[in-house]
């Protein structure tokens, strides 16, 4: 896994009380990929938002797939970024 | 899992809520002194024939509890017959089980109303069914006249940080604008919920 860094961007709802779910996300993908992310960022926003992006593709999203979205989910999508980014 | 006496008493006051925010004190005190209680909301509850308890559920990181809670606290303020007790949602679980929103969302605030043997004449959630129309209405008159601003549908992080600031400015002033709406609806169905259950 030698891709270049990916940018991840989490959306949550603020006047819902997600922080918890955000602040836990950043940092397990902080822990799991350090360096190889060019940055993570946490945009506070409205309307029972949970959105996760990974370099532009939305990964999971709290309307489309309902609920926060599994770590491991998020990891696998960061990795596969990570993964066709060193094969190009 | 029954109300009793012992556990109401856990519930704290509305002056104490409001006394132990650590989120949007100055937004909640704000909403408060621009709550313009109907006279027939008031006349309402004070005709009521018997002192009601009102357990709430609530947060304060909760906007929707930041809206309308304030309308309750002032509403109690001029009906000195309604007891007011606020419990934390995630520190009363059991309590939120109860009154799920559809039976699945833990939606707060929940005003559950009680006679004084703590029987439950009523309760209401979050906020009113016209007000979230009405929101998502404005909403897409927002989109539709700015273009720049993309797909309602869209994810709002593909949006460049200026234009998103923009976006986020516009949804505040449409619900600074629905404020008075928002708050008559909110008293027209606690006055409805009462007229229909208190006897």
């Amino acid at each position: 896994m030698t891709g270049k860094p990916v940018k991840v961007k989490i959306t949550y709802c603020a006047e819902c009380g997600y922080e918890p779910q955000a602040l836990d996300l950043s940092k397990a993908l902080m822990y799991e990929f350090g360096a190889k992310l060019s940055a993570i960022e946490i945009i506070p926003w409205e309307s029972g938002t949970f959105d996760v992006s990974v370099d532009g593709e939305l990964v999971h999203s709290m309307r489309r797939e309902g609920g926060f979205p599994e770590h491991a989910t998020v990891k696998s999508a960061v990795r596969a970024r990570l993964d066709r980014g060193s094969h190009v | 899992m029954t109300l009793d006496r012992a556990r109401w008493d856990t519930g704290i006051t509305y002056d104490a809520f409001k006394a132990a925010m650590t989120r949007n004190q100055e937004r909640f005190a704000e909403n408060e002194s621009r709550v313009v209680l109907d006279p027939e909301t008031v006349r309402t509850f004070k005709s009521l024939p018997q002192r009601l308890r009102v357990l709430v559920l609530a947060e304060d990181w909760c906007g929707d509890v930041v809206a309308n809670l304030p309308i309750l606290g002032r509403l109690a303020s001029e009906v000195p017959t309604l007891d007011v007790r606020v419990f934390y949602r995630d520190q009363n679980l059991d309590l939120m089980e109860r009154w799920l929103n559809q039976g699945k969302y833990q939606s707060i605030p929940v005003f559950v109303f009680f006679d004084q043997t703590f029987r439950e004449l009523g309760h209401w959630i979050e906020r009113p069914a016209s007000v979230t129309e009405r929101r998502a209405q404005e909403r897409k008159k927002i989109f539709a006249s700015h273009p720049e601003f993309g797909s309602a549908d869209a994810p709002v992080d593909q949006l460049p940080e200026d234009v998103r600031t923009r976006l986020q400015a516009e949804l505040q002033k449409m619900r600074d604008n629905m404020v008075s709406f928002a708050n008559a609806e909110v008293q027209r169905e606690l006055r409805e919920l009462v007229s229909r259950v208190a006897v």
